[in-house]
C-alpha cells in the first residue's frame, strides 16, 4: 500500500516539476519574441534586460575620448565633436575620409539609414510583418531598386565616386560588425531584429528615396480624368500651366541665345477616356524650400550671404546629419543624407550651395495595349515587343514569402494591373520615371564638395539629373548664381500633363534639353538670386514647361524682402527664414471678409469677424486671427472643390491661388454650387457657410481644449519619430508659419535645416540648426537638443576649423588608427 | 539564514552569467542554485523572484540615476506600467520560477 503510494507520490512530483519548467520555458520564449495580438507586444524579457535590453541605450551627457584600432583605414583620423555633438572628420587621405563619415554616421543613425533604405526598397514587411504588403508592393512596382541599381551601375563607371562610395559603405560595415546585443540601436530591441551588412546599392535607394519624395507627385490621371469631365477648356481655366504670379526663378526675357532642339511638331492627341485607378499619393502641402543668395553689394561685410531651408516632412531621428570633412583634397560643411557620402546642402572653404525642389513634371504614364491576358507582348508602332517580367520576392516576418510578378514594358514597369489596384484588365499604364535613368548625382557632390569657383559649380552639376533641383551658389570671390539642374525632356505643348499612348513611339520622350540650354544665371542685376519651388523661366525660354504645381506666395515675400534689404547680416537671413508673414491671408483674407454680412453676425461669428478684420497676417505663435483664417479656409476649401473631393474617379484640386482668383473674378463659376443642396449657391454663399463652419471647428475647439486658439496650439506641430510617430519618441513643439510663410511649418512638415552662409575673404561663417539632433538614439541628450532652438529661431554657430587643436567647446574626440 | 544567503548566491550567479551570455541563462543560475540549497518550494520561488527583481531593478535604477531619466521616462510612455516596475516582475518571475523548478527537481 505505502509503496503504491509512494509511486503516486513520485509521480505527483515528476507532474509538478514538469509543470513548473514547462511554465518556465514558455514564459522564456514569451519574453523573448514579439508577439502581436491586435497590438504588437515586444520581446519584454530581452528587451528591459538592464544588460542587454533597452537600458542600455540611456547614454549620460559626459563623453570620454577613445582611440579605435579598425581595419580597413590607411591611415590616422581624427574626429572632434563639438558641443552639438557635430563630427568634424580629419583625415589624410579621402578613403579614409569617407571611411569615417560612414562609420560616424552609422554610430549616430544605423536604425534609421537601414530603415529609410529598407522603406525605399519596399522591404517594410521584413520589420513590421503583413500590414507592410501593400506598401512594399508599390515600391518594388514603382521601380525604386531598378532606380537605385541604374545610379550604382553609373557610380561604379567613376573611379573617384566608387572609391567614395566603397569606402562609406565599409566604414557603415566596420561599424555593424563591430556591434554587441547590447550596443543596437533601440529600435532594433523595440521590434527584435537586427541589422544586416551595408551595401554600395544604399546610397542609390537614398537618393531614389529623395526623388519619390520630390518628384513623383504626378497628375497626369487625375488631369486624363478632368478632361474627359470639365473639356480642355475648363481644364485650361482651373490648372493653368503657369499662374503669372510674381517673379520666376529666372528672369531674362530675350537673353535666351541657344538654338532649341524642336520635335517634328506631330499634334499630340489628347486622351479621352477616364482612369480608374488609385494614383500615387502627392508630396504633402509643405514639401518644398527656400533658397537664395545676396550678393556683396547688399551686405554689411560687402560678401555674399547663402541661405537654405529645405522642407520635407519633419521626423527624428532627422532626415539631416551635419558633418565637417576634411582631407588634403577637400574641407567641407553642411547637412549630410545619412546613408549618402559626402555634403548635400553646405559650404567649403571658397563656396557655398543649397538646393530646393524644381518641381518640373517628370513622371509621364503610358496606355499600353497588350497582346493577351499574359501581358507578355505589347503594341509599339505595329509591332509586337516582349514584355520583362521581374518576380519580386517580399519577405514578410511571421509569414510566408510573397511573389510579386511586376511587368516592364521600354518605357517602364507597369504599376497597376489585376492583381495590384488595377481597374480593369484591359486597362494597363506603364510608368515613365526619369529616376530610372542613370545618373550620377554622387559624383555631382563629390565635386560640389570640392568646387572652388562657379565654373566648378558648374562642371559638378552637369552630372546631375534627378530629382530636379534648384542649386543656389555664392563664392568668397563674389559671385552669386542660381541653376535649375535636372535632365528634362524636351516636350511639345500640353505633353506630359495627361496619359499618353504607349503604342505610338512619337509620343516617348525624344531628346532631353541639353544641360547649357537648362534655366540659369549669375549675379543678376537685382543683386540676388532665389527659388520657392516657382514657376522657373520667364516666358521667352523656347522650352515646354509643366509641373504638378508651382508656389505662388513664398517666393513673392522673399523677393519683396531681399529687394529693400540692404546691409544685410547674416543676423537679418536668420530671422527672414523664420518669417511668419502669410502673403497668402493678406490677398485673400479682405476678398473673404467682403463677401460676410458682418451686420447680421452674432456671438462667436461676430467675434470671429472682428478678430480676423484686425489680424495682420502674421502666422506667429500667440495669433488668433492665424487659427480663424486657417479653419475658415480649410472648410472653405473642400466645399468649393466638393466635385473634386466626392468625384467618382480620382481629380486633382486647383491650387490655393487659382481657387482665390476664381472667388474673385468668377463668382458665378459652376463649382462654387454645392451639389448636396438644391439651390444654386456662388462664391458669396460658400464663402459664408465655410465662415459658419469654420467658426464652429475654432468653438469646438477652443470647448475640447479649454483655451483660446493660440496659432501655436492649434497648427500643434509634430516631430514624429519614423516609427508611425510612437508618442514616448516623438514631440509637440511650439512654432509658428505656415506653408505659404517664408517659415513654411505646416503640422508635420516644414524648414528641415536651415542654414545661413556668409562668404567672407577673412573667412566662411556658417550657422544652421535643424529640429532634432545629431544622434538618432532617443536615449541620448543629443536626440533632441536642437529642437529648441529650431522653434525659437536661433541657430548654431559653425566651427569650422582647419585643424583639430583650433577648435573650442570640444566634447569628446574619436581616433580611428588603422590596425596593425 | 539560509534564505538570504539563498538570495545572495542567486544573485551573484545570475549577475555573472547576465553579463556574458543572453538574459535567460539566468533562468539556468537560479535553477542550480535552488537546487543545490534544496529549500522548500515556496521560498525557493521567493528567493529567485526578490534575486533577480532586485538585480535587474537595481541595475535598472542605476542607469536611470546615473543618465537624469533620459530613456525611463520615454520607456514609461512607452509600456503600460511603470517601466521600473515592469523590469522588476519580469526579471523576479522568471528568477522566481526558474529558482521552483530547481527546488521542485531536487525532490523528485
Amino acid at each position: 500500500m505505502s509503496k503504491i503510494k509512494e509511486i503516486i507520490c513520485h509521480h505527483m512530483k515528476i507532474i509538478k516539476v514538469s509543470i513548473s519548467a514547462l511554465i518556465t520555458i514558455v514564459l522564456i520564449y514569451f519574453l523573448n519574441n514579439n508577439w502581436n495580438f491586435g497590438s504588437t507586444i515586444p520581446a519584454l524579457g530581452k528587451l528591459l534586460d538592464p544588460f542587454h535590453g533597452v537600458w542600455q541605450n540611456a547614454e549620460t551627457g559626459k563623453q570620454v575620448n577613445e582611440t579605435l584600432e579598425l581595419s580597413g583605414l590607411t591611415d590616422e583620423v581624427i574626429i572632434t565633436y563639438d558641443s552639438m555633438m557635430i563630427p568634424h572628420i580629419y583625415a589624410r587621405n579621402n578613403e579614409d575620409l569617407y571611411f569615417a563619415q560612414g562609420y560616424v554616421t552609422a554610430r549616430h543613425r544605423l536604425w534609421q539609414m537601414e530603415f529609410q533604405t529598407h522603406a525605399a526598397a519596399g522591404r517594410v514587411s521584413e520589420i513590421i510583418g503583413k500590414a507592410g504588403l501593400d506598401y512594399d508592393r508599390r515600391q518594388r512596382r514603382l521601380g525604386m531598386v531598378y532606380g537605385a541599381a541604374q545610379a550604382l551601375k553609373s557610380a561604379e563607371k567613376n573611379p573617384e565616386a566608387l572609391a567614395m562610395v566603397d569606402s562609406y559603405t565599409r566604414g557603415v560595415n566596420t561599424y555593424i560588425e563591430s556591434l554587441d546585443e547590447d550596443d543596437l540601436p533601440l529600435e532594433y530591441k523595440l521590434l527584435n531584429y537586427k541589422p544586416e551588412l551595408w551595401t554600395n546599392l544604399k546610397f542609390g535607394l537614398h537618393l531614389k528615396s529623395m526623388a519619390q519624395t520630390l518628384n513623383i507627385g504626378d497628375k497626369d490621371l487625375e488631369m486624363t480624368n478632368a478632361l474627359k469631365l470639365f473639356g480642355k477648356d475648363m481644364v485650361d481655366v482651373l490648372w493653368p500651366d503657369n499662374e503669372n504670379v510674381g517673379d520666376p526663378i529666372v528672369d531674362q526675357a530675350g537673353n535666351w541665345r541657344f538654338k532649341p532642339i524642336t520635335l517634328d511638331s506631330v499634334p499630340l492627341a489628347l486622351p479621352d477616356e477616364l482612369v480608374n485607378v488609385v494614383p500615387l499619393e502627392k508630396s504633402a502641402k509643405g514639401v518644398g524650400s527656400n533658397n537664395w543668395a545676396v550678393s556683396g553689394l547688399k551686405t554689411q561685410t560687402g560678401s555674399p550671404i547663402l541661405c537654405n531651408d529645405p522642407h520635407l516632412k519633419l521626423s527624428l531621428p532627422s532626415i539631416w546629419y551635419i558633418v565637417h570633412l576634411q582631407s588634403p583634397d577637400v574641407n567641407v560643411m553642411g547637412a549630410s543624407l545619412p546613408g549618402v557620402p559626402s555634403v548635400i546642402s553646405g559650404f567649403n572653404d571658397s563656396i557655398a550651395w543649397g538646393v530646393t525642389n524644381a518641381q518640373r513634371d517628370l513622371v509621364d504614364w503610358y496606355r499600353i495595349q497588350f497582346k493577351d491576358q499574359s501581358t507578355n507582348e505589347y503594341l509599339s508602332d505595329g509591332q509586337w515587343k516582349s514584355s520583362r517580367k521581374v518576380i519580386e520576392s517580399i519577405k514578410i516576418k511571421g509569414g510566408d514569402v510573397f511573389y510579386d510578378t511586376v511587368t516592364y514594358t521600354h518605357h517602364g514597369p507597369v504599376l497597376y494591373d489585376k492583381s495590384f489596384h488595377g481597374d480593369r484588365e484591359k486597362n494597363h499604364y506603364a510608368f515613365r520615371w526619369i529616376a530610372h535613368d542613370p545618373s550620377e548625382e554622387v559624383l555631382t557632390f563629390y565635386k560640389l564638395n570640392r568646387a572652388r569657383n562657379h565654373h566648378d559649380y558648374m562642371e559638378a552639376l552637369d552630372h546631375y539629373a534627378s530629382p530636379a533641383q534648384n542649386f543656389v551658389f555664392a563664392a568668397v570671390n563674389g559671385d552669386i548664381a542660381i541653376r535649375i539642374q535636372g535632365k528634362f525632356p524636351v516636350r511639345r505643348k500640353d505633353e506630359g500633363k495627361y496619359v499618353l499612348d504607349g503604342t505610338k513611339t512619337f509620343s516617348e520622350w525624344q531628346a532631353f534639353i541639353p544641360n547649357d540650354q537648362n534655366v540659369m544665371y549669375k549675379n543678376p542685376s537685382r543683386g540676388f538670386v532665389s527659388s520657392a519651388n516657382q514657376y522657373p523661366v520667364d516666358n521667352t525660354y523656347p522650352y515646354y514647361i509643366t509641373s504638378t504645381s508651382y508656389e505662388t506666395y513664398r517666393n513673392r515675400r522673399i523677393n519683396k524682402l531681399l529687394e529693400e534689404m540692404t546691409e544685410i547680416t547674416p543676423r537679418d537671413m536668420m530671422e527672414m527664414q523664420f518669417d511668419t508673414y502669410n502673403l497668402k491671408a493678406q490677398e485673400s483674407l479682405p476678398i473673404l471678409l467682403g463677401l460676410i454680412d458682418s451686420t447680421s453676425l452674432k456671438g462667436p461669428q461676430q467675434e470671429a469677424f472682428r478678430i480676423l478684420k484686425q489680424w495682420n497676417f502674421d502666422n506667429e505663435i500667440n495669433s488668433l486671427g492665424a487659427s480663424y483664417y486657417a479653419a475658415w479656409w480649410n472648410e472653405l476649401f473642400p466645399l468649393i472643390w466638393d466635385e473634386i473631393k466626392n468625384g467618382t474617379v480620382a481629380l486633382d484640386y486647383p491650387t490655393d491661388y487659382t481657387t482665390i482668383k476664381l472667388i474673385k473674378e468668377k463668382g458665378d463659376l459652376t463649382f462654387f454650387d454645392i451639389i448636396e443642396t438644391p439651390q444654386k449657391e456662388t462664391a458669396r454663399e460658400v464663402v459664408r457657410i465655410a465662415f459658419a463652419s469654420g467658426v464652429e471647428k475654432i468653438e469646438t475647439w477652443k470647448s475640447e481644449k479649454g483655451k483660446e486658439p493660440r496659432w501655436a496650439d492649434y497648427k500643434d506641430t509634430f516631430i514624429g519619430h519614423l516609427l508611425q510617430g510612437l508618442p514616448a519618441l516623438s514631440y509637440h513643439v511650439q512654432h509658428g508659419g505656415t506653408g505659404d510663410a517664408i517659415n513654411a511649418s505646416t503640422r508635420t512638415n516644414g524648414p528641415s535645416w536651415r542654414m545661413v552662409v556668409s562668404l567672407e575673404k577673412t573667412k566662411v561663417k556658417a550657422w544652421g540648426v535643424y529640429p532634432g539632433g545629431q544622434s538618432g538614439n532617443p536615449g541620448s541628450p543629443y536626440y533632441n537638443n536642437m529642437l529648441t532652438m529650431w522653434t525659437t529661431g536661433n541657430y548654431v554657430p559653425f566651427q569650422f576649423e582647419s585643424s583639430p587643436e583650433k577648435m573650442k567647446a570640444v566634447l569628446t574626440s574619436l581616433t580611428l588608427t588603422p590596425s596593425k | 539564514m539560509k534564505f538570504p544567503i539563498q538570495i545572495l548566491v542567486t544573485l551573484a550567479i545570475c549577475l555573472l552569467l547576465q553579463l556574458f551570455f543572453p538574459w535567460w541563462t539566468l533562468a539556468i543560475g537560479a535553477f542550480v542554485v535552488a537546487f543545490i540549497f534544496d529549500s522548500k518550494s515556496f521560498t525557493s520561488f521567493a528567493a529567485g523572484f526578490l534575486a533577480i527583481g532586485i538585480l535587474w531593478l537595481s541595475m535598472a535604477s542605476y542607469i536611470t540615476v546615473v543618465t537624469d531619466s533620459i530613456l525611463t521616462s520615454k520607456l514609461n510612455q512607452l509600456l503600460p506600467v511603470n517601466s521600473l516596475l515592469l523590469t522588476l516582475l519580469i526579471g523576479g518571475l522568471v528568477g522566481g520560477m526558474a529558482s521552483l523548478t530547481g527546488s521542485l527537481f531536487r525532490k523528485i
